[in-house]
C-alpha cells in the first residue's frame, strides 16, 4: 500500500532511534548532530549500496550481455538510476530535520549539485571497474562488501569530523570521506574548502583513468565471463 | 542498403573451470605452485574458424550443421556479441536478432510494461512504444490477461507475447535461430504470415536451422559449418521445380 515510501519510512526510523542517543552519547547538541547524521546515514547508504551492486551488475545482466550489443554503461546507468530514486525518497526527510535544526541556507546550498554531479561521476567509473573485475573473479564482490562496511567507520557518517583530534585529521583524506563532505557541508549551509574540493577531483581523474584503462583493457572478455 | 561481412574470423571461447571464477583460489595455486588440486585452469574452445561471408540486400543465407558445429556462435557474432579473436566485422543497417525472443522480460511485471521494456530494450523511444502497442497487444490476443504480471502466464502465452513484441519492429538485417513457429494452431497461422511479411521485406536474412525444407524454401544461398569451419557456401537456384534434391547440394 506505501508502496515506495516503505525506503523513506525504515531510513526515518533508523534516524530516529539512532540521532537522539548518539548525540547523547557524544554529548553533541541534537541540533547540530540530528542535521549531521541524517545525511551522513542517507548519503552513505547511496554511496555504498551503489558501490555494493556494482561487484554485481554485469553479472546480473548476463542474458542481455549474451545476446545483444548493448553498451556496459547502459547497465551502470540502470545501477545508478534506481540508487538515486532510492537516494530522492531518503532526502525527503532532511527537510523537517533541517528547519526543526535551523539551518540556514544560501547561495553557497547550490555548490551541492556539482558536488553531486563529481559524486555521480565517480560512481560511474567506479562501477565500470568494480563491475569488470567482479565478473571475472566473483569472490572479489564480497571483499568489497567487507571494505565498504570497513569504511563506514573510517568516515565521518555518524560521528562528526570536528570531533576527531588533530593527530587523526588523517583519516579525513580518504576519498569517501571528502565526496561526503562535498554533498553534505552545501546542505548544511556551509561551505567546503579548497582541499576537499581539489581532493575531490583528485579522486575523480584518478578513478576515470582506472576505469578508462580496465575497459579498454576487457571489455571484450565480459561476455566470456558472465 | 545492408551490408553484413565476416574476413576470417575466428572466435575462441574461454571455458572457465569451476575454481576459476575464484580470486582467492586462482592465486593461491599461483602461490602453491600448483600442489592444491583446484580447477582454475581455462580451456579454450576454437567456436568458430576463419569463417567468412559477405552479404548484401536481398540475400537470404541458411546456416545448416550438426549440433555444436557453431551456428548460434556465428549469430551471436553476427549480433555484435562476440568480439572477433581474428579477423574482422562489417555490419551496415539495423539488426534485428530473434534468436531469444525472451531477452528482457520481466517475470512480475504485467503485460503492457513488459511491451514498453522490451521496446525501449530494442531501442524504441516511449512514444514509439505507445504508437505500437495497441498494435501488439491486438496480434497477441492475450486480452485482458496483458494486465496481470507475466508469472501467472502459461509458456504458451509467454511465447505468444515474446513473439508478438519481437516480431513489431522492421530492421534491414534479421538473424534467426530456427524458424520462429509458436503458439496454437490459430495463432502459427497468423504467426507464420507475420513472419513471412517480415523476411519478404527484411534486407539479409541469416536463418540457423537443421530442415533442409526450410533452407529451400527461404534461403538463397546455404553454408554448412562443421566443427566451427565453413565447409561450404553455395548459391541456391531459386526455381524450386529444377533444383536438384538439397542433399546433393549441401
Amino acid at each position: 500500500m506505501l508502496g515506495p515510501w516503505w525506503i523513506t519510512i525504515s531510513m526515518g526510523m533508523m534516524l530516529l532511534g539512532l540521532g537522539p542517543l548518539y548525540a547523547a552519547l557524544f554529548q553533541i547538541p541534537l541540533n547540530s548532530f540530528f542535521p549531521n547524521v541524517t545525511l551522513g546515514l542517507i548519503f552513505w547508504g547511496f554511496i555504498a549500496s551503489t558501490i555494493n551492486d556494482s561487484c554485481t551488475v554485469f553479472a546480473a545482466a548476463a542474458s542481455y550481455l549474451k545476446h545483444s550489443n548493448n553498451p556496459l554503461s547502459l547497465f551502470v546507468w540502470r545501477l545508478l538510476a534506481r540508487n538515486i530514486l532510492q537516494l530522492a525518497h531518503q532526502m525527503v526527510l532532511y527537510l523537517p530535520v533541517a528547519v526543526l535544526s535551523g539551518i540556514v541556507i544560501g547561495p553557497s546550498t547550490l555548490l551541492f549539485v556539482p558536488g553531486f554531479a563529481l559524486l555521480v561521476v565517480n560512481l560511474h567509473a567506479i562501477a565500470i571497474s568494480l563491475g569488470i573485475i567482479c565478473a571475472r573473479f566473483r569472490d572479489v564482490t564480497q571483499i568489497v562488501g567487507s571494505l565498504v562496511t570497513f569504511l563506514m567507520f573510517l568516515t565521518p557518517v555518524i560521528w562528526m569530523p570536528e570531533s576527531l583530534p588533530a593527530r587523526a585529521r588523517l583519516v579525513l583524506y580518504n576519498p569517501l570521506a571528502q565526496f561526503l563532505a562535498l554533498v553534505r557541508e552545501p546542505l548544511l549551509g556551509r561551505v567546503c574548502g579548497p582541499e576537499v574540493w581539489g581532493g575531490a577531483i583528485a579522486w575523480t581523474v584518478v578513478n576515470v583513468l582506472i576505469a578508462m584503462s580496465i575497459f579498454s583493457w576487457k571489455r571484450r572478455q565480459v561476455v566470456y565471463w558472465v | 542498403m545492408a551490408i553484413l561481412r565476416l574476413e576470417n574470423v575466428t572466435i575462441d571461447l574461454p571455458i572457465f573451470g569451476f575454481d576459476a571464477g575464484s580470486l582467492k583460489k586462482t592465486l593461491a595455486t599461483t602461490v602453491t605452485g600448483g600442489r592444491i588440486k583446484l580447477e582454475t585452469g581455462i580451456t579454450v574452445v576454437r567456436a568458430l574458424d576463419d569463417v567468412s561471408l559477405n552479404l548484401r540486400d536481398g540475400d537470404r543465407l541458411g546456416l545448416y550443421g550438426h549440433n555444436g558445429a557453431g551456428k548460434s556462435t556465428l549469430l551471436r557474432t553476427l549480433a555484435g556479441v562476440y568480439p572477433p579473436t581474428k579477423g574482422t566485422y562489417r555490419r551496415e543497417g539495423t539488426l534485428a536478432s530473434f534468436i531469444d525472443p525472451m531477452l528482457g522480460i520481466e517475470m512480475d511485471a504485467t503485460g503492457y510494461e513488459n511491451i514498453h521494456l522490451r521496446g525501449l530494450v530494442m531501442g524504441l523511444n516511449r512514444a514509439t512504444v505507445n504508437r505500437i502497442l495497441p498494435e501488439i497487444a491486438e496480434f497477441s490476443g492475450l486480452g485482458n490477461f496483458l494486465s496481470m504480471p507475466l508469472r501467472t502466464y502459461s509458456s504458451g502465452m509467454l511465447m505468444r507475447l515474446a513473439f508478438s513484441i519481437v516480431t513489431s519492429v522492421r530492421a534491414d538485417i534479421l538473424l534467426l535461430d530456427e524458424w520462429l513457429s509458436v503458439g496454437d494452431a490459430e495463432f502459427q497461422e497468423r504467426a507464420d504470415k507475420r513472419m513471412r511479411e517480415i523476411v519478404d521485406n527484411t534486407g539479409i536474412l541469416v536463418l540457423a536451422t537443421h530442415s533442409p525444407e526450410m533452407i529451400r524454401r527461404e534461403c538463397n544461398r546455404v553454408m554448412e559449418l562443421c566443427h566451427g569451419r565453413n565447409m561450404g557456401e553455395k548459391e541456391l537456384p531459386q526455381d524450386t521445380t529444377a533444383a536438384p534434391p538439397l542433399a546433393d547440394v549441401i
